[in-house]
């Protein structure tokens, strides 16, 4: 299992609060999240509405895809890759079209959607919790970052921003090195 | 559209306090005293989940066995056995299971008191490790001990569909920031008066007509919240401190008849039901400031909702809590407080 990669952990708490804690968990789930908030909301409150519909929305029907197939697939490149672009697109800080923010963010849940579902049993029955905390988790993280990037004028908070997005592209280009190297 | 929705929206809101019932604390409770060297008087509460008993019981090694019929008894939520347990060698040390935690999901509260000593060793058993190791006397200082009541009252909130229900409503009534404060600093006075002279055993209020005053608060708030939406006004939309008081005192048995349960270890009462207090105070700051942050967050995208989607949480809130209201008056009628 590739290191920046979790399974569902148990907090003690029932089903949702494991579900919330899996993202807060799994750096690289967390460092997507991030970075696509930071992106949304760099393109203005308009990204950040987009987001809010299209993350969680799609994270949910991967997950759900992932969970039917059970299948346990390696994706740990693509993934790595995937939330590395994000970090190097919010350092650019980017004006991205509506249509390529929609598709990287829709493209995003799905993927990152679909590993959850190879990592989170089925529920036998009842209500699937630990999903239910997986997506809240990730439209709550969503909202309020983007929100406040999209919100904020101050040029320091925007440099700020742009530092967080590079953080996140380098822990991606170290992630990288070492899946090639393992 | 809005003619599918909001049918759609309002059976959601009917069926999802049947999916998320109203819980309760409901943690097992297992006590252990020495009263010989490698003998033990053993108490233990088995949580009844709706009057059923929750499939789980204790599993002691292999060289323990009970003396004589258990003794038991039948109390509002649990059943309690009562038993003597001679094993040839003394506990500290050994491993103590839960059978069945995993698929119960809920923990076991553990007191140990070793032979001839006062410490009281407190243990949470959770159902991601179904078992623990009773400490031994040099390690029971590194256990977390009393510590585990700030935890038990942070689940209790968290878990406590009911009550985040009542604070998510309060603060939807709320607009101005002092009010607010005052608000929430009514709700956690209160319920810390109640949860206190309750939890020592000051003023005893029976189960079943608490239940049913709990979910007729959340009805009443819900239709607070309707009548905040439609712009209207009430004594209580303009003094909601005074109803945070009212109902603060109300949720605070109801967080006291689940550590009431549990029964508090009388050397450390204080530091227990302080940590308890704490615990809940946590869990329902978190929640507040939540709702607040989120609320913030929607203005800053520039989120206009529908009406319709405005009055959901008024909805939900009202329809748990007049579901909530019937099935523990039934409960009431039928088995009397």
């Amino acid at each position: 299992m590739p290191l920046l990669f979790a399974h569902l952990m148990q907090t003690g708490f029932g089903g949702f609060y494991d579900g919330i804690a899996h993202l807060f968990l799994t750096p690289s789930d967390l460092l997507l999240v991030l970075g696509l908030a930071l992106l949304a909301g760099q393109q203005g409150p308009q990204g950040g509405r987009l987001l809010l519909t299209l993350l969680p929305l799609s994270w949910w029907i991967g997950l759900a895809v992932g969970q039917l197939w059970g299948l346990d697939l390696t994706l740990a490149l693509l993934s790595t890759v995937l939330f590395t672009s994000v970090g190097v697109l919010v350092a650019l800080s980017l004006r991205l079209s509506v249509q390529v923010l929609a598709f990287t963010v829709a493209g995003s849940g799905l993927l990152f959607g679909l590993i959850n579902g190879f990592t989170m049993p089925s529920a036998s029955s009842g209500l699937p919790l630990d999903v239910l905390g997986v997506v809240s988790a990730v439209a709550l993280l969503s909202v309020l970052i983007s929100a406040q990037v999209a919100a904020t004028r101050s040029t320091s908070f925007c440099i700020a921003v742009r530092v967080a997005g590079s953080w996140i592209a380098a822990a991606g280009m170290m992630s990288l090195g070492l899946l090639l190297k393992a | 559209m809005r003619r599918v929705l909001l049918p759609l929206l309002m059976v959601a809101a009917l069926l999802m306090p049947r999916l998320v019932s109203a819980h309760d604390l409901f943690p097992g409770f297992l006590e252990l005293q020495a009263t010989g060297a490698s003998t033990y008087q053993v108490l233990w509460k088995l949580p009844l989940l709706q009057g059923q008993r929750l499939p789980i019981a204790p599993r002691f090694p292999d060289d323990c066995a009970l003396q004589g019929a258990p003794f038991s008894r039948q109390e509002a939520t649990a059943l309690v056995y009562q038993a003597k347990l001679s094993c040839r060698e003394p506990l500290e040390g050994r491993v103590i299971s839960i059978d069945g935690l995993a698929s119960a999901g809920t923990e076991v509260l553990l007191r140990v008191r070793p032979w001839q000593t006062e410490a009281l060793q407190t243990l949470l058993i959770q159902p991601e490790q179904p078992e623990a190791v009773i400490p031994t006397a040099s390690e029971a200082d590194q256990q977390p001990g009393v510590w585990s009541y700030l935890r038990l009252g942070i689940e209790h909130i968290l878990l406590g569909v009911d009550h985040l229900l009542l604070l998510l409503g309060l603060v939807l009534i709320v607009r101005d920031g002092w009010m607010l404060l005052k608000t929430v600093t009514a709700f956690t006075l209160a319920n810390s008066i109640t949860l206190s002279v309750s939890a020592v055993g000051i003023v005893q209020v029976p189960a079943a007509p608490l239940n049913a005053a709990i979910a007729l608060s959340i009805l009443f708030i819900g239709t607070e919240v309707v009548r905040f939406t439609r712009g209207q006004t009430s004594f209580t939309l303009r003094h909601p401190w005074v109803l945070a008081c009212g109902f603060g005192l109300l949720h605070g048995f109801g967080y006291a008849r689940g550590l009431a349960e549990l029964g508090l270890p009388h050397h450390e009462l204080l530091l227990a039901l302080l940590l308890f207090n704490v615990g809940i105070e946590i869990g329902q700051d978190v929640f507040v400031v939540l709702v607040l942050a989120l609320e913030r967050a929607f203005r800053q995208l520039q989120i206009r909702w529908p009406v319709w989607v405005r009055r959901v949480p008024a909805w939900t809130i009202g329809c748990a809590g007049a579901y909530w209201t019937i099935e523990t008056t039934v409960s009431l009628i039928k088995g009397g407080v």
